[in-house]
């Protein structure tokens, strides 16, 4: 059959042509979509087998264009020896393509499990991001309370008037507030830093051990009243409640104290109950002045009316009578004195210039011949006059009553301090210090009880700081008694100044 | 271990010298190449029809860019089957055989002088018919793949 060759021309020669075009378009399409998507395994297999099919098309399409020439050029013998070669590499090209092909289910599998695979990914990491802000938001808002809480519960541990304490296992102390500094009168470093044990701050270790037995056994203590030694000796009476803490975790013992301070109230029952006793011992002992002043009065009348009538005469009883007459004029000085303590004599009132009579009690005492080797010294507070309202006589007797129990106590060797002044809401002070022996603490209570003495027998009446107390109450004003830090005992009258007292009327 | 480095180097050495002739390489006639292009064609054809059903099974032919490229693996099958019959016809079983006559005509015989064949072969010379149309759809397939495959 003989046909036109054109038409097969034609199509060998186009179709070659648009084959390597298409191929290599393709392949640019191909390149182009993994380039925005390198990470895309499906589109690197693309460019694989573009690649591929581009291999065979410029192969295959090379070799028919080569073909065609040869033969339009009556060359078919050397087609004839390369077209092996050409078909080999035809044929190797399209078992590639097969090749490729055949991979695309696997490269489809691998691509959709990574995309799968990225996409948990992501879905995980914005669950991360979500969970990392709410934790962050927790940790914020975590922060923000348990530093609110921290700083409410600094605030109540700095601020409390009561004293907060913490020890650990061995009673050490760890930690406390400056109300506890205060209130032990021991530096922080000293109680903290220097781990100072509990029992160092009980007055009685008895208590102590007392204390500490009972916290271990029951592993509280509820308002127990004990006292407190200071480091300069002074006694401090506080309620003291506490309890065991077993830490966060359960495995860290340590003892939590609250101890209140009840020193002023304490201080304030004594004295109120002082201040009762010594009110009732002064009813009982106007009662029995009166009654014994009477007959007194009437023994003593009959003993100097019969010395008188027998005067000149040689009387029997004369000295009899006269050993009467003074023993009477003793009772009746006592008599007199226990009055004075319960103030119910009357003396007339006037304006005391306080610096002065302290001067003339002083200069009185200094001339007397006992107490010639004591040492007394003034601090008069010159600058203002130290006006109070009351009986001269009296004040001066209650000074010379404190001087003269001083002189006594520093054995007539020693020294004595007086001073004056005023204190902080105007009243007027006198202080009278000694460097004796001071006062034992078991006497204080009752030093101004009358007819208590620690003097030697017959050396004192025990009336002369009853005398004084009821004088200067009288006058509005109180006398306290107490002990130097140093040494000696220390007495403080204290007075209402005149013009308020004049105001207050 | 040290038996080992003194028997190998003694056994090749004497191999290289006493060794016989073993005829071991096989001899290959001319027609192996054209069965193995038929084979590639075979193998070409059977993987596009994997592709076809590769895109099939896992149904993305919904999506009209892998549907081109369907139809572009379609007509690389039916190239390969017309490549295929052309080369049994001329290469394999040369049953036609092809004549210049002049730079526009040329004379196709069938062996068994049948014009059916003849006509036939004359089509499947053709092929560009189906491969270009192939390439063609391929591109276009490429074009209209979708970019959500990526994300």
């Amino acid at each position: 059959m003989t046909v036109t060759y054109l038409p097969m021309l034609l199509v060998d020669v186009a179709g070659s042509v648009t084959m390597i075009v298409f191929a290599f378009m393709s392949l640019n399409r191909a390149s182009g979509l993994k380039e925005k998507h390198p990470e895309n395994i499906l589109f690197l297999y693309l460019v694989w087998i573009c690649a591929a099919f581009t291999i065979f098309a410029v192969s295959r399409s090379f070799g028919h264009l080569l073909k065609q020439m040869l033969i339009l050029s009556d060359n078919t013998d050397i087609w004839a020896q390369i077209s092996p070669y050409s078909g080999s590499i035809n044929t190797i090209s399209f078992m590639v393509v097969g090749l490729i092909t055949l991979f695309f289910k696997q490269s489809w599998q691998i691509n959709t499990e990574l995309l799968s695979s990225r996409k948990n990914l992501e879905e995980t990491r914005v669950k991360l991001i979500d969970l990392n802000q709410t934790l962050e938001q927790k940790v914020v808002e975590r922060t923000e309370m348990l530093t609110s809480s921290e700083h409410k519960c600094r605030r109540i541990f700095e601020q409390s008037l009561d004293t907060i304490l913490v020890t650990d296992d061995n009673w050490r102390i760890l930690e406390t507030n400056p109300a506890g500094v205060d209130l032990t009168g021991y530096s922080r470093n000293k109680l903290v830093i220097g781990g100072m044990h509990m029992e160092s701050l009980f007055a009685d270790k008895a208590e102590w051990d007392r204390i500490s037995r009972i916290i271990e056994t029951k592993e509280y203590i509820l308002n127990e009243e004990i006292e407190f030694i200071k480091p300069d000796g002074s006694v401090q009476h506080v309620i003291l409640t506490g309890g065991i803490d077993y830490g966060a975790f359960g495995c860290e013992r340590r003892f939590h104290f609250i101890i209140k301070n009840i020193n002023e109230k304490k201080e304030m029952e004594k004295q109120i109950a002082q201040a009762d006793k010594l009110a009732a011992l002064g009813e009982l002992s106007a009662g029995v002045a009166h009654e014994i002043n009477n007959p007194l009065g009437i023994i003593m009348g009959h003993t100097q009316l019969i010395l008188k009538q027998e005067a000149g005469n040689e009387f029997k009883y004369f000295e009899d009578l006269k050993t009467i007459e003074k023993h009477v004029k003793n009772c009746r000085t006592v008599v007199a004195d226990l009055l004075a303590f319960s103030r119910k004599g009357s003396t007339e009132h006037g304006v005391m210039d306080i610096n002065r009579i302290v001067k003339d009690v002083a200069g009185f005492v200094r001339n007397h011949s006992d107490f010639r080797d004591v040492e007394i010294t003034l601090d008069i507070d010159g600058e203002q006059s130290l006006e109070a309202m009351g009986n001269e006589q009296e004040l001066r007797q209650v000074f010379i009553n404190l001087l003269i129990n001083a002189c006594h106590a520093v054995e007539k060797s020693g020294a004595v301090h007086i001073s004056t002044g005023t204190d902080h809401e105007g009243r007027l002070l006198v202080h009278v210090r000694d460097n004796g022996c001071g006062i034992r603490r078991r006497d204080l209570d009752r030093i101004f009880d009358p007819f208590f003495t620690t003097k030697p027998g017959g050396q004192g009446t025990g009336l002369g700081l009853s005398v004084s107390y009821g004088i200067v109450k009288h006058f509005g004003g109180t006398i306290t008694a107490g002990n130097r830090k140093e040494a000696g005992a220390k007495f403080t009258v204290s007075l209402p100044a005149a013009e308020k007292q004049t105001e207050a009327q | 271990m040290r038996n080992f480095f003194k028997t190998v180097p003694g056994a090749s050495l004497f191999l290289l010298f006493f060794s016989d002739p073993a005829f071991a390489t096989q001899m290959h006639s001319g027609t192996e190449g054209v069965i193995v292009h038929q084979f590639g064609h075979l193998f070409f054809l059977f993987s596009m029809v994997v592709l076809i059903l590769t895109i099939t099974g896992k149904e993305l032919n919904r999506e009209k860019g892998w549907r081109l490229i369907q139809y572009a693996a379609f007509f690389f099958i039916l190239w390969n089957m017309a490549a295929f019959a052309a080369h049994l016809l001329d290469n394999q079983m040369n049953t036609v055989t092809v004549s210049n006559i002049s730079f526009s005509e040329i004379t196709i015989t069938a062996e068994n002088g049948s014009r059916l064949i003849e006509i036939a072969y004359y089509l499947l010379k053709l092929d560009h018919l189906l491969c270009v149309p192939a390439i063609f759809f391929l591109y276009r397939g490429l074009c209209h793949i979708p970019v959500k495959e990526a994300s």
